[in-house]
C-alpha cells in the first residue's frame, strides 16, 4: 500500500477524532503529547500532530495527504487549494460575534472595532452587510478586548457561552456553524486515488456508526 | 530590507541550473520544431485588454499593471503566454486554417494561486488553433507527456476532465454571477456538506443538486466513465457528446501508453470560465500541486477579429527541471 500522512489539529478536535480514528485503526501508536510524528495502528499512515492553523498549509503542500481540521480554519485560509469532502460533524461549535452586555453607546462617528483571530471571516462578514469595520487581529482572550475597550466586540468560536457569560458579554449574532471537515491534497487524490478513496469510505462509515451509537 | 534581497516568489538561475534550463530549453524547442511548431516571442508588456482576453479572463489581478507615459493607457507584464499566442494566431496567421504555435519565455504573477507557487514562472506551451476534433486534443496531450519525458519525469500521472458536463448540469439553473461562483468555488473544493448547504439556501431542485453532488464523486479511475454513463443515463447533448469524447480519448491513450495512470474526475474545472472542452493537467507523487496543464478552449481570438477552435498546454520549465531526473 502506498503510505498516506494525515495531519491531526492539536487539542479538542483531535480528541473528539480519536474515537473515530480508533474504529478504523488510525490511532496512534505512539505518544502523541510528546512526538510530532507517530505511526498509527496501520502500516503504511503516519499522523502528524500539529497547530489546527497550519493543517490547510501542510496539506496544501502535500507534506500531509489528508487532514482534520476546523472549518472556521478552512474559511480564514479561504482558497480552493484543497478538497474538502466530509463533514466530520465533530468538534462542534459556532463562529459568533459578541459584545459586552450593557456596553455603553458607541460613538457613530467612528467605525466598528472589531477583535478576533480570523480577520478574513470577520472582514467578509461585515462586508456582506455592507459595513466597513477596523479589524483588530489578536491571537488569544478575545474577550478581554471589548472589557478594557480595545474593541467594541468580538469574532470568535463559542462552544457552550461560558467563557462569553463569565466576562460580561452576550453573543449578538451567529456568522455560522463550525464543525470539523476531512480535507484532502489534490494532487495525493489523483495519484493515490484507491487508498485515499478507501480511507474516505472508511471514515464515513465510522462516523455514521459512532453519531448512530 | 537587504539590497541584495530578491522579491518574494521570483527566481534567478545561475550555473550549473542556468545550464541545464537551456539545454532543457533546447531538447523541448527542438522537439517541438520537429513537429512542426511556430516558435512565438509574444513581447513581455502588452495594452492590458489585449492580455485579459481568452484564458486570462480570470487573471486580472494577477497582472502586474502600469500606465503607458506615452499614450496613457494601462499596460500589463505578461502573466500567461496563452491569450498572446491566441492573438498571434488570430492576427497574423488568419488565413491559415490550423495553426501551430509554441513559446517559451517567463511571465511574472503578482500574486499566485496556490501555497508554493512561483511568481515568476518560465512557461512553455504548445497550442493549435482552428483544428475542433479530437485529434487535436490527442496531440496537445501527447506533446504535454512528451514535454514531461525529456525533462525527465517519471511515474507521471494524467487527469483528464470536461468542463461540458458541468456545465450542461448548471445551464438551466438561471444562477446570478455571484451564486455561479460561490457554487463554482464549492465544487472546487468537493465539498459535499457546503453543497447540501447551498442547495437548501438556494432551493436548487433535487434533481440538479443531485447531479451536482454525483459529479463531485466522479472521480477515479477509467471506470468513472462508466458510472457517469450510470449516473447520467439518458444523457444528450453536451452531456453526452463530452462522455464520448473522454471515452474515445482515454482509449486511444490507453491502447498507445497502456502503463500511463489515468485520473479522470469530472468535477474539475480547471480553467471553467474560457475552457470549453476537455480539459487535462499531469501530477508527479510527492509534489502537491499539478505540474502541466491544458484543455479546450474554442471560440478564442474573437476580440482580435478571428474566432477559432483551440487546444493546448503549458507547464513552468523551472518547475520541470526541478522535479526531473
Amino acid at each position: 500500500m502506498t503510505a498516506l500522512t494525515l495531519a491531526l489539529s492539536k487539542g479538542r478536535i483531535l480528541e473528539e477524532s480519536l474515537p473515530m480514528l480508533a474504529r478504523i485503526g488510525l490511532d496512534p501508536a505512539g505518544d502523541i503529547d510528546r512526538l510530532l510524528r507517530v505511526p498509527s495502528r496501520t502500516p503504511g499512515v503516519s499522523l502528524l500532530i500539529i497547530r489546527p492553523t497550519d493543517v490547510p498549509t501542510y496539506v496544501e503542500y502535500g507534506a500531509a495527504d489528508l487532514g482534520i481540521v476546523g472549518k472556521d480554519v478552512l474559511m480564514e485560509h479561504g482558497s480552493t487549494g484543497l478538497y474538502e469532502p466530509l463533514d466530520l460533524d465533530i468538534a462542534k461549535c459556532r463562529l459568533s460575534v459578541a459584545a459586552q452586555k450593557d456596553a455603553p453607546k458607541r460613538d457613530p462617528r467612528r467605525r466598528l472595532r472589531v477583535a478576533t483571530k480570523y480577520p478574513e471571516i470577520t472582514r467578509r462578514h461585515f462586508a456582506d452587510k455592507g459595513e466597513q469595520v477596523e479589524i483588530i487581529k489578536l491571537y488569544g482572550s478575545m474577550e478581554l478586548a471589548p472589557l478594557v475597550g480595545l474593541a467594541d466586540v468580538i469574532v470568535d468560536l463559542v462552544a457552550t457561552g461560558g467563557t462569553l457569560r463569565a466576562n460580561g458579554l452576550i453573543e449578538t449574532e451567529v456568522i455560522c456553524q463550525v464543525s470539523s471537515r476531512l480535507v484532502v491534497n489534490k494532487a495525493s487524490l489523483k495519484t493515490k486515488h484507491a487508498e485515499i478513496a478507501a480511507l474516505l469510505d472508511q471514515i464515513r462509515r465510522a462516523g455514521q456508526t459512532l453519531k448512530a451509537a | 530590507m537587504k539590497k541584495w534581497m530578491l522579491p518574494a516568489g521570483v527566481e534567478e538561475a545561475l550555473p550549473p541550473v542556468s545550464w541545464q534550463l537551456e539545454d532543457l530549453r533546447r531538447k523541448l524547442l527542438d522537439q517541438y520544431r520537429k513537429q512542426r511548431y511556430e516558435l512565438v516571442h509574444p513581447p513581455l508588456i502588452e495594452h492590458l485588454d489585449a492580455l485579459l482576453t481568452g484564458t486570462a479572463q480570470d487573471s486580472e489581478q494577477q497582472v502586474f499593471k502600469l500606465t503607458d507615459p506615452d499614450s496613457g493607457r494601462l499596460l500589463g507584464l505578461r502573466s500567461d503566454m496563452t491569450p498572446q499566442a491566441a492573438r498571434i494566431a488570430a492576427r497574423h496567421y488568419r488565413d491559415r486554417d490550423i495553426v501551430r504555435l509554441c513559446y517559451l519565455g517567463t511571465v511574472l504573477r503578482s500574486r499566485t494561486g496556490s501555497l508554493g507557487e512561483p511568481r515568476s514562472p518560465r512557461q512553455v506551451g504548445c497550442e493549435i488553433f482552428g483544428e475542433a476534433g479530437i485529434a487535436a486534443d490527442l496531440e496537445v496531450l501527447r506533446l504535454m507527456l512528451k514535454t514531461l519525458k525529456l525533462a525527465g519525469l517519471k511515474k507521471v500521472h494524467l487527469d483528464l476532465g470536461h468542463v461540458g458536463i458541468y456545465r450542461a448540469v448548471i445551464a438551466k439553473l438561471g444562477l446570478s454571477v455571484e451564486d455561479e461562483a460561490a457554487l463554482f468555488e464549492i465544487v472546487q473544493r468537493k465539498s459535499h456538506p457546503d453543497l447540501a448547504e447551498f442547495v437548501s439556501v438556494r432551493k436548487l431542485k433535487p434533481r440538479v443538486a443531485k447531479a451536482i453532488s454525483q459529479l463531485l464523486d466522479l472521480n477515479g479511475g477509467v471506470d468513472v466513465l462508466a458510472r457517469a454513463r450510470d449516473a447520467f443515463p439518458n444523457a444528450s447533448g453536451e452531456i453526452d457528446a463530452a462522455l464520448t469524447a473522454l471515452e474515445k480519448i482515454v482509449g486511444e491513450l490507453r491502447t498507445e501508453m497502456p502503463k500511463l495512470p489515468i485520473h479522470l474526475d469530472l468535477a474539475e474545472l480547471r480553467g471553467y470560465r474560457y475552457h470549453t472542452g476537455m480539459v487535462f493537467a499531469a501530477f508527479v507523487s510527492g509534489h502537491g500541486r499539478e505540474i502541466a496543464r491544458g484543455g479546450r478552449y474554442d471560440g478564442v481570438g474573437a476580440e482580435f477579429g478571428a474566432a477559432r477552435p483551440a487546444t493546448g498546454f503549458s507547464a513552468d520549465l523551472n518547475e520541470l527541471l526541478r522535479l526531473g531526473a
